[in-house]
């Protein structure tokens, strides 16, 4: 295989494994959401922006690391990762103090 | 003679009682103290071969594993293929595997080992004339032991008089109806054991009666001896046992899917089917969670361990998690929520007088047995106490006893027939309304009345001190002309006397316990022979809430439907009968409760065996400590809510294994599948897969010491497979993504894609794969902020660590060369660092998602 059909491999694969989790996030969410509509446990409209944000950063993130990976720059790789790490223990404390 | 090992064989049942005495060279007075130490020396301890603990067996243990077998597939194949080194490498690991597995099993097993011997049985025997209650080991020939109902036998022995004897010889024969015994003589050759109806075998229950015996083999000599390897009856699969399985056939399948998937599509691809094949069964070792049936034995017996100084011991390990994750307790009354001390209050007749006769009546109709101690029913030898206490044990003195009705949880009654100037006397003593539907008249004030009019009074007194909380026995009497024997026929046209009255008082402590109790989840329920008055007075004394209060009467016409909808609504269950129990434990087990029972009698045995949890208390009879899976050394039901906590923990520690095998390593092995079809090579070599396998279980060994966060073991939890299969299919997938990235930054920012850089590309790949697989368990193992608001132990803390550290540095030594690996460029570590970072806080906030919809 030539590098170009590697990284093609290469991006399929890490896309079709966050492609996986995505639906699996939003199965779980609407399963779990259909059981508790029964016992009218919730409204019924639901807030894309809130209640899908941690799929909104694992997009970002696979985004990222894709053309981080395709540039193949290492500093852009490190300076993505420590940016994202910030947001995610930003968004940590605030949902896990609230609790 | 007596020094024949098959002494049953002897001819003792065609021979008399007198004969058997002789034979025995013992007495109707026993044998001295002094002859059966000696026969103890002579015949040893009366207990069975059975299994002793050895460190070979648990040694050969550890090869009868499908893992080992996959290994040693693994090592035979590359052998075969000139993989020498890696043969060599794979069989090492086998061993190493084998002495971690060895040293934790036979720690584990010795725990239980010593906490079994905690357990001991009691038997009543005569010895110099006089009652004694002696450890059931060390019983020897020639002993004369007094058998009630709810005793175990405790050796083979010849009766030589027996009330209404029936015993349960299921243990021997598989046989599950009562057979009747007797001392009569047998003229029979060559007998099979269910002939011997003058003999009581070793291991069976009193169900009915009572008996006296001559024991007449011990230990191995017994017939159960001879056969009690093939006697193990097997408990009722557990709640956990359950989930396990459940677990452990959704991760089978998921192995084979994916290792006949990885060789299928390596060897289409092109790759060398030595390497496809030792490849997809190092993927399938790397799945399986082996080290499952170590960490839940280290956790039990640790637990047990623990559980044991807090005066719980445990006889059947597995049922601690059950133990942990009950949700409904069902208890009797005496000595857990009162304090068991039953003490005789007060005896008058329909009229408030003291009629002595009550006492001396009830002394007659009594099966205390009075040596040193008075031994016996708590009822029986209240009634003794009481009468000493107050100089009144000579009143019986002119009585002789002729014959006994024994007591029945049917009748819920006694008799005994007396004698005094050749006039026959029967007394019967019992609950109330047991002995006053049996009578005709009432004695007020030495005249005897017709019993209906003055039944209504009756019952308003025995209403009345019920509701006080007392425990009212009545006592009848009449006149009854000599007969050959007596039976519950002769129960009939009694004259009512009077009531005896007991208190049992609640116990201290019952009301913190019942509260614990409540706040952790578990609802107390009270399953009694008492009364609906005297235990709704229990309840009220000790804050339990009534919601409904259902009798054995209106049990009886219940269908099982019915009764499954009643039993979650019920508080307390009176007047019940061993089988109501029974069915009460069938309905709620049906409604998927997880249920416990506490009891201690004959009575109790059926349900103790039913729940998923049997509680017992030392003092219990034998049968009920038999049953039991737990036996508390006091009945206390705080010191049960310690070791409900105990559950609750190991069964945290056990599922936060679960959760890790089945996301993080499922997640790398996902990985290795994907990145074998588009890689040029293997992205791991087996040796390499196996090895990982190898310091992830050493860093998970301490796990079972790892602290549960306090919410966690606040309510009872339950396998639930779907969380499970949940959590597998979101957590897998971000470990499998880090893996896709680490292959990215090997591909193409080190350019590690040619089989020249192979060796590169599969130590950075095992690193971040040993970091990622490892280092999540300090995420997953809490749903709070990991280390700041949930500590892990400091035992898995430094293992872990220690281990992450030595992956770290093996492709820096001689072994790593070994193993395959290569150093790795700095540049590469820091990259590194800030990946494994990223991916924890990334699994950190997936749990806020997932949790925030899911439930355990």
């Amino acid at each position: 295989m030539t590098d170009v059909n590697l990284f093609v491999w290469w991006a399929a694969i890490i896309s079709g494994g966050s492609i996986f989790q995505v639906l699996v996030a939003i199965y779980i969410y609407i399963k779990q959401r259909k059981r508790r509509k029964e016992s009218k446990k919730i409204a019924n409209n639901v807030d894309l922006l809130k209640n899908f944000i941690f799929v909104w950063i694992l997009i970002g993130l696979l985004v990222f690391y894709i053309i981080s990976i395709k540039i193949g720059s290492a500093n852009l790789f490190a300076a993505g990762n420590i940016f994202v790490e910030v947001i995610l223990i930003i968004y940590l404390m605030k949902n896990k103090l609230a609790e | 003679m007596l020094n024949e090992a098959k002494v049953i064989r002897k001819n003792y049942w065609s021979i008399s009682p007198t004969d058997v005495y002789k034979t025995l060279k013992t007495s109707e007075q026993g044998l001295s103290e002094k002859e059966a130490q000696q026969r103890l020396k002579e015949y040893g301890y009366n207990e069975l071969p059975r299994q002793v603990f050895s460190w070979f067996r648990v040694f050969i243990r550890q090869f009868k594993n499908p893992i080992f077998l996959i290994l040693v597939a693994c090592a035979v194949v590359s052998g075969f293929f000139g993989e020498l080194k890696q043969s060599i490498a794979i069989l090492l690991m086998i061993a190493i595997s084998v002495v971690l597995g060895f040293f934790n099993e036979y720690k584990a097993e010795k725990i239980v080992e010593n906490l079994r011997q905690s357990v001991s049985y009691k038997s009543l025997v005569i010895r110099d004339g006089k009652s004694y209650e002696i450890d059931s080991r060390l019983v020897v020939p020639g002993d004369i032991n007094v058998v009630y109902v709810g005793d175990i036998i405790p050796a083979d022995a010849r009766i030589i008089e027996s009330k209404d004897l029936q015993i349960d010889e299921s243990t021997l024969t598989g046989e599950s109806f009562s057979v009747e015994k007797s001392s009569k003589s047998l003229d029979i050759q060559h007998p099979t054991p269910q002939q011997l109806s003058n003999y009581a075998f070793m291991g069976t229950v009193v169900t009915h009666g009572s008996a006296k015996c001559i024991i007449i083999s011990t230990g191995k000599n017994t017939e159960l001896g001879t056969i009690s390897k093939s006697l193990v009856r097997p408990h009722p699969e557990t709640e956990f046992q359950k989930g396990i399985k459940s677990y452990g056939k959704m991760l089978m399948t998921l192995t084979m899917a994916l290792a006949i998937g990885i060789f299928g599509l390596n060897a289409i691809i092109g790759h060398k089917l030595i390497d496809s094949l030792l490849f997809s069964l190092a993927v399938a070792v790397g799945l399986v969670p082996e080290l499952m049936p170590a960490i839940v034995t280290i956790s039990l017996s640790e637990g047990a361990g623990k559980m044991a100084k807090v005066k719980v011991i445990v006889k059947r390990l597995v049922s601690i998690e059950d133990l942990g994750n009950m949700n409904v307790l069902c208890t009797d009354k005496t000595g857990t929520l009162t304090e068991g001390k039953i003490i005789l209050n007060d005896y008058y007749s329909l009229t408030e007088e003291k009629d002595p006769r009550i006492l001396s009546y009830s002394l007659l109709c009594n099966k205390a047995a009075i040596g040193e101690k008075i031994i016996g029913d708590p009822i029986d030898v209240a009634i003794w106490k009481y009468a000493i206490d107050n100089c009144a044990q000579e009143s019986v003195k002119d009585y002789s006893k002729v014959d006994d009705i024994p007591f029945n949880y049917q009748r819920r009654m006694m008799s005994t027939i007396v004698k005094k100037d050749d006039k026959l006397l029967l007394i019967t003593k019992g609950a109330p309304e047991s002995v006053v539907s049996r009578c005709k008249y009432a004695e007020i004030k030495g005249k005897n009345k017709p019993l209906s009019s003055v039944l209504k009074s009756i019952n308003v007194k025995f209403n009345k001190l019920s509701q006080q909380g007392y425990r009212i026995l009545a006592v009848a009497y009449r006149k009854i002309d000599k007969k050959t024997s007596y039976s519950v026929e002769d129960e009939k046209d009694l004259t009512f006397l009077g009531f005896l009255i007991f208190t049992d008082p609640p116990k201290r402590g019952a009301r913190q316990a019942i509260a614990k109790l409540k706040e952790m989840g578990v609802n107390v329920k009270i399953l009694t022979g008492d009364n609906e008055l005297v235990a709704r007075k229990i309840c009220e004394d000790i804050k339990v809430p009534v919601k409904k209060v259902v009798c054995g009467s209106d049990l009886n016409q219940m269908s099982f439907t019915k009764l499954k909808k009643i039993v979650e609504e019920t508080t307390i269950f009176a007047r019940i009968t061993p089988e109501q129990k029974l069915d009460i434990m069938k309905a709620l087990k049906e409604n998927k409760n997880v249920v416990g029972f506490l009891g201690d009698g004959v009575n109790d045995a059926p349900a103790l065996y039913e729940a998923d949890v049997g509680i017992s208390v030392d003092t219990a009879v034998d049968v009920a400590k038999d049953a039991a899976d737990i036996v508390l050394l006091d009945k206390d039901l705080l010191v049960l809510a310690n070791g409900i906590t105990e559950g609750r923990k190991i069964f945290g520690n056990t599922i936060k294994y679960v959760l890790m095998g089945t996301s993080s390593n499922f997640g790398n092995m996902f990985s290795a599948a994907a990145a074998s079809i588009f890689l040029p090579f293997l992205p791991m070599l087996p040796i390499q897969i196996l090895f990982m396998n190898l310091l992830y279980d050493i860093a998970n060994m301490t796990l079972p010491t790892d602290n549960v966060d306090e919410e966690y073991i606040k309510k009872p939890k339950r396998w639930n497979i779907t969380f499970v299969r949940n959590y597998t299919l979101f957590f897998g997938p971000f470990s499998s993504l880090y893996d896709f990235l680490t292959y990215g930054i090997m591909l193409f920012i080190f350019g590690a894609s040619t089989p020249a850089l192979a060796k590169v590309f599969q130590t950075g790949w095992f690193v971040e794969s040993f970091w990622t697989e490892v280092l999540v368990m300090f995420v997953i193992r809490t749903r709070r902020i990991p280390f700041f608001t949930s500590r892990p132990s400091k035992w898995l803390t430094l293992l872990t660590l220690s281990c992450v550290a030595f992956g770290t540095i093996l492709p820096f030594t001689p072994l790593g060369g070994f193993l395959g690996f290569a150093p790795l460029p700095i540049r590469y570590w820091i990259l590194l660092i800030l990946m494994v970072a990223t991916y924890l806080v990334l699994v950190d906030a997936g749990k806020v998602f997932f949790y925030k919809i899911c439930k355990f």
